[in-house]
Parts: C-alpha cells; structure tokens; sequence
C-alpha cells in the first residue's frame, strides 16, 4: 500500500489498474476528464487507453473486451449516457463475462453548465446496480469492488460520483497495478445472449437481466456495503446515500456541540442505490417512527422507503423531497443535513449554526466570462457579426445555432451571435428544422472539431442527403479545448500519442460531397466575413471550415505570432477594440488603454478593430 | 486532530490554486488529513475561481458550509465579497487588494465595489481583516514578485494556520516544488510575512 496525493477521478483511476483492467475508454466531459487523463500520462503496457469519439462509442469499445471476458471500463460525464444509451441498455439485457463498469460523474449544482440529471434513472431503467462512494479512499476501494461485482454478476455495474468528490484531491492508499491477463480470449458465439433476435431471446434476457440485479443485492448485502446503525427504539433515523453521508458525520458534530442531542439516531449509509437496498430499509423502518432521507438530486431512495413502508403497513413519517424538506436541485453540504436533522429531531437550529441575513455578493461585480486572448474563434464570432452586417441584415434576423464546447462562448457578451446551447451534435439538425419552420433569412449552424466527429456528423449527412439551405461554420481549433484540451480525431498528427491517426477533417467534408466548401482563417476577420456571407447566399449546404489552433495549445507548442503593440498617442480611447473583442489582454484603467503582453499572443483581431491605428503588429 | 477550513476565492490566473496546492502538499507532508477541492468554472483567465481545502478530517464532505470556514483568503476585492458567506462568525479573512475589472467595468457600465464596502462586510459576520494593498507588492531584481506566493506569505504571518502549518514547512514545500528559483521564492514569502497591513479606508 503506498499513500498517494489523487483527486476522486485519480483515485478510481488507480482502482482500475488495481482490478487488472485491460482497456478504459471515454469522452472527455468535466467532472469526469482526468480519470482517463491520469491513464494516459502512464506507461500501461497491457491496458488500452483511450479518448474515444463520443461515449456510444467508448463504452461499446469497452463492452467489446467485456464480451471476451476481459475486465474493462468507460467513462463520461452525466450526460454522456444519454449518448452510450442505446448500446448501454443492449448490453445491460445481454450481459458479459468479463467485468465491464461504467464511471459516471453527476453533477448536482451545475458548476459545468449542462443538464443536472442523475445517473441513477438510465440505472433504473437498464436495471444495473449503482455504487456510490462518499470518499476519496471509497471512490479508489469501490472502482475495485465495482469489477468483483460485475463479474459475479456476470453484467455491467455503474460506479457513480459526483463532481465534488471527483474533483477532490486528498490522500488515498493505492495497492500496486495488476497486469491485465493476455491469451485465451472467452470467443463466446452465442446469439441468445449477443442478439436480440425474437421474443423469446429478449425477454429470456429480460428475466436475466432481473436476475442478476437480485444477485448484486445478495452479493452487497453479504459484503456489508452499506451500514445499518440503529439507535432508540421508535426513535429518529437518518439514511443518507454517497457523499451525503460525510456531510451527515460533520453535522452530528456540528449539533452535538452545539448542544443538540444526535446519539440516538439511527442511520443507514448506503453505498449503493441499486438495487435498492430492502432489506436494511426495513429494518430501520421497522425500528424508527421518523426517518429522513438524504440524497443529492432525485429522489430514487426516498421513493423506495415510501414503498417499503407502505408494503410493510407501517406509518412512517419520511422527510426528503416529496414532504419539500429538500429541493431536487443543487448540491448538498453539512448546511443541508443539519436542516433536515433538526426538522427530523423536531428542534431549532441552534444560533451558532443559523443562516445568517447577509447578501454580501448584491455588491459583487459580475464576472462573465469570455474566449481566451488570442482564441482563434473570437475572429469566427466578428466575422459572423460582420457578414450578417454585409448582407444588410441584423443579428436579430439571422438564426445562428450553437453548440457544445468552447464555442457555446458565442451566446456571451460581447459577441452574443448564437441562440442555442442543446447537446453534442444537435446544432446542424436544430438548424434543418428552423430552415423548414421558414424563416426569412439565412440559418447557420456552428460547432466545433472534437463535437462535429462526436455527433455532427449524422446531422451534416442529412443536411446533405435533404439538400438544405444553411450554412455550417465549422470551428476547428485541432483539440478538445473545454475540457482541458484532448487529443481528438481532428489533432494534429505530430500531436497524437500510441500510434493513433490523425484524420483530416477538409478531406472528410469533401469525401462527404459538401457542395460549397470554403477554408477560412479566423485570425483574417475580413476576409473570413467576405466567405460567410457568400456561403450564406449558397442556395444548398455550405460549410465554411474555420481553422486555427487553439490559442493556449498553440503557445504550448511554441507557435509564436508577431506581437502586436499598441501606440498610447494613436489611441483615441474609443473602446471599440473591448467593446467588439472582449479580449481580456485589452484593458481599460484610469484612463488609459494596455495591452498586457502576457496574454496577448499576437493573433492581431484588434490591430483590425482599431481605426486610428494605434493597435498595430510589431514589425 | 483540530479540524481547519479554508476558502479561497480569485480570478483564474492570480495563482489561487497555487497557493491552495501549497498549503495541500506541506499538510501531505506532514500527516495532516487534508481535502482540496477546486471549482475552476470553465478553467479560464478571468473567471471566477474557488477552492475549498478542509484540513484534520480524513472522512470529510468537499464542500465547506456557510459559516463553517475558519480562513478565507482572497486573491480580489470584488471576488471576496463571494466569499465572505462561507467566513465562520469572528474568522480571519485575508484580502489581497487587488482588482481585476470586468470588461463591463472597464466600459465604464457595471459598478464596481470600493474597499470600504468589502471589509465593512467582512466585518458584519464578525469577520478579522487582514488586507494588503497590491501597491506594496515588492520588486525582485527589477520584476514584481509573484503575488500570490507573497499573499501566502502573509497569510502564514497573520493567520492561526500557523498552529497547523508553521511557515518553515511551506518554505521547504516551495523550496521542493520549484527548485531552481528558491531564492526569489524565499525573498517573496519572506515580503508577504513583513507585508504592511491596510487600515480600514
């Protein structure tokens, strides 16, 4: 054992090399990125590592060597399952041999800006057991247990965080990687099991399906996963699920000193959802007359009590979210468990533990954030701005859809051009169908590199195959840049690692028969504007591929531009240059205009900008 | 073991993680239960950053409560004022003063808050301020120190940290972390200890 400094993502990293996995793949998506991140900095010989295209694709990439026998694993944010789904569900019902889990990392209080859904539903649908751990340490010992389960079972098993606890960097104590086992592949032919041939096969694998999700339940229960505590006799219990329970021990010690007594609660933890853990719930059901239920998002757990003591014919008052104790958004903290025990214990909160009536952030400045200096994609935004203008129209008139990434920067201040943020993939579709709701004027769809291999794709064929008048902008910068700049298909080959290939996405729009088809220089706002308007006239599919490198990547690299410097005595304060820009190396204090040279990269958006002349490129 | 939250807030780009990373290595070190938790938004310069460290509980949720922090430190004036929520009634809060202006601000269109309202905040949930001005901020060989190694050294001078975490052990830490500039490093701690504190304006 060797005690290691590991973020949650980090640690069920380690927990995998620790179960012999033999092949991880995923999508980048924060909270979860550096779980397949961390791999990737390792020389794995044995294990196969990868980002793989979007997350459909990845879990079938893992649940492939799962087929064989082969423990394996995939990974995503929250709403990559909404991608994985259809496979997910199909292997879910057929099953495999080898130990194939599933890490999701929920995001209850949104601190990366998509939908805060709960992992837990796709798992209740699919039947498969959830883990949850409520630690750093447990994330580690849970990633193993999670590949002992699913080949008990024989299924996949889902392992589900959550953005706090796989953001989180503390001490974790890691066993030493165990190779992955080479040879003897399981070649199982078996179409009962691989297909979904008749009635018969699918509800055979239906009913087996249900059968393994009672298994996991014996299993866990014979492990002593989750921990049943009771105290006094028709008294007050709490169950609390994943990181809830943390928050649950520092608010007993928070009320305790504050004088409330809590030593005579019972409690449940549980470390795993589903299957619903009945029987300990019934025990604490049986032996409480109050039970609050603690869960971060939906519901799932509480929902179950309610069941089990409806079934047990005993009245049972149960706090959580269906009496409003609790809202089914945000993320919990001992704040929230110290409510809900003192309205479970029928108290006040103490004074010392009380709200306070502050708003201190009402005097607060608001930060928007923007793209980064030298971003290539902040020229793509002002030679939007700028054609709309050139054809004689507004940006009110012009439907612009977006997409996921960096570029949903475009629906901000100071550029606001794009109107929608919806999922992977969906601007060129959503695009389709605002041109066959009939609007005036031309519809453009925007995505960028790593999203239009994600899921773009299908929509552009069939902007193609139904010959639809709009216009895509492609915003390539080469990397998967929002979370933390990835190696995707559309990277550079100097840049790829392992051995992959870099595809070049020109040749593929080409090979995909795009019938106008311009390349475009972002950096040349000018003459990128005098090409979108034109494609914007193209009566059919135009794409206009707009191609630079990420601007942080490219200074990684050492990709130097001419700096650009600024003349005080040209400048007549006029602003335009923070006004249409936005870029955060112009700035404008006491008076006078700066250019700070540290973040400047030289990509001379400005220098276009500035009419007097007093931005101009050195040299 | 005495149990110690920390939070800290800045613009992404002021070093907050650094200095957060800093003070998680020398409690690695030396044995201390620690949880480093960082909110970094969408990861950029200019936007809003957190981090949440709780020191002494090994078994411990991420997220710090209202009024449960023992220390804040922030890295700008405007940013404080999110933070100052999260400060325990009678805690220290360190404030680096600093401003880094939204473009919104810059235009001369949004407001921007002066000390005077951030520490009187600070000071209506009991708070201790302990504010440096960024104008005090030393120069190294002609070049301005890094500031938040300068802000950590202050807050190693002024705050009850140092019953946890004794400024020699951070000082191997960073000796550790960044071995061929110590010297600089250790004239701008060494600043940051000495650094002169604001008066309320």
């Amino acid at each position: 054992m060797e005690k290691m400094l590991l973020s949650g993502n980090e640690a069920v990293a380690y927990g995998a090399l620790a179960a012999g996995v033999k092949t991880v793949a995923g999508y980048p998506g924060t909270p979860s990125t550096e779980m397949i991140e961390s791999l990737l900095k390792m020389d794995l010989p044995g294990t196969n590592v990868e980002w793989s295209t979007n997350e459909k694709v990845a879990f079938e990439v893992a649940a492939g060597g799962a087929l064989l026998g082969y423990p394996t694993m995939c990974t995503m944010k929250m709403t990559g399952v909404n991608v994985a789904y259809d496979s997910l569900i199909s292997i879910a019902y057929s099953g495999c041999t080898g130990a194939l889990v599933i890490y999701v990392v929920d995001d209850p209080g949104v601190s990366a800006g998509m939908a805060e859904q709960d992992t837990r539903g796709f798992a209740l649908i699919s039947d498969l057991p959830v883990l949850e751990p409520s630690t750093l340490q447990e994330a580690y010992d849970m990633t193993k247990y999670a590949f002992k389960l699913a080949k008990a079972i024989q299924g996949p098993v889902f392992l589900r965080s959550v953005t706090s606890l796989s953001q989180s960097h503390g001490v974790v104590e890691v066993e030493p990687r165990v190779l992955p086992e080479t040879g003897h592949p399981l070649m199982e032919r078996n179409m009962d099991k691989y297909t979904k041939a008749g009635a018969k096969i699918c509800m055979d694998q239906h009913q087996d399906l249900l059968n393994r999700l009672t298994k996991a339940g014996e299993i866990i229960a014979a492990d002593g996963i989750n921990q049943l505590h009771l105290g006094a006799a028709d008294g007050a219990g709490v169950i609390a699920v994943g990181v809830a329970n943390a928050y649950l021990k520092e608010a007993c010690q928070k009320l305790a000193a504050a004088g409330v007594d809590v030593s005579q609660l019972s409690t449940l933890a549980l470390h795993n959802t589903l299957p619903y853990d009945d029987g300990d719930i019934e025990k604490l059901l049986q032996h409480c007359s109050r039970i609050l239920v603690a869960e971060e998002l939906e519901p799932f757990t509480e929902n179950r009590v309610i069941l089990d003591a409806y079934k047990l014919g005993k009245k049972v008052e149960i706090l959580g979210k269906n009496d409003g104790t609790y809202a089914r958004i945000n993320y919990y903290n001992a704040e929230t468990l110290i409510k809900g025990l003192c309205k479970l214990l029928a108290v006040p909160v103490p004074e010392s533990l009380a709200k306070r009536d502050i708003q201190p952030e009402a005097h607060c400045a608001a930060r928007p954030i923007t793209v980064c200096a030298g971003c290539p994609h902040r020229g793509t935004y002002i030679a939007m701005e700028k054609a709309i203008k050139k054809l004689g129209l507004k940006k009110s008139d012009v439907f612009i859809t977006g997409d996921i990434g960096c570029t949903i920067l475009g629906t901000t201040p100071p550029f606001e051009v794009l109107w929608t943020e919806v999922a992977m993939g969906a601007s060129i579709p959503l695009a389709q169908g605002v041109v066959y709701a009939g609007t005036e004027h031309p519809v453009l769809a925007s995505i960028g590199d790593s999203t239009f291999f994600h899921a773009g794709m299908p929509g552009l064929v069939n902007a193609l195959q139904h010959n639809i008048n709009l216009t895509l902008v492609i915003m390539d910068n080469y990397w998967t840049a929002m979370t933390g700049m990835q190696i995707n298909a559309n990277t550079m080959q100097s840049e790829q690692i392992h051995g992959w290939h870099a595809l070049d996405l020109e040749q593929v729009l080409k090979g995909l028969g795009v019938p106008d088809l311009k390349l475009a220089d972002p950096y040349d706002t000018e003459d990128m504007a005098a090409k979108l308007a034109d494609s914007m006239q193209y009566e059919g599919v135009s794409v206009v591929l707009a191609r630079r490198e990420c601007a942080i990547q490219a200074r990684r690299r050492k990709v130097t531009y001419t700096p650009v410097k600024l003349i005080a005595e040209k400048c007549v304060k006029c602003k335009r240059c923070i006004t249409i820009s936005g870029c955060p190396a112009l700035q404008f204090e006491d008076g006078v205009m700066k250019l700070d040279p540290t973040q400047c990269n030289g990509c001379g958006i400005c220098t276009d900008l500035c009419k007097p002349g007093a931005l101009v490129k050195e040299g | 073991m005495q149990t110690y939250d920390i939070y800290l807030v800045g613009v992404g780009g002021q070093g907050v993680l650094t200095i957060a990373d800093l003070i998680t290595r020398t409690a690695f070190r030396k044995g201390i239960p620690v949880n480093y938790y960082p909110t970094k938004g969408m990861a950029q310069r200019g936007g809003f950053v957190k981090v949440q460290l709780r020191l002494g509980s090994s078994e411990v949720g991420p997220d710090i409560s209202e009024g449960g922090a023992d220390l804040v430190i922030s890295m700008e004036r405007s940013e404080a004022l999110k933070a100052v929520r999260f400060l325990k009634t009678g805690g220290e809060f360190l404030l680096y003063d600093h401003r880094w202006n939204p473009a919104a601000v810059m235009l001369g269109k949004a407001p921007y808050p002066d000390l005077a309202t951030v520490w009187d905040e600070i000071a209506a949930v009991g708070g201790k301020v302990y504010a440096l001005s960024d104008k005090d901020l030393p120069a190294y060989e002609g070049r301005p120190v890094r500031d938040n190694i300068y802000v950590l050294g202050s807050v190693l001078a002024q705050t009850k940290i140092t019953d946890i975490l004794p400024l020699k052990d951070m000082e191997e830490t960073i000796a550790a972390r960044w071995p061929k500039v110590t010297a600089v490093n250790a004239f701008t701690l060494e600043a940051g200890e000495k650094a002169p504190l604001l008066a309320h304006p």
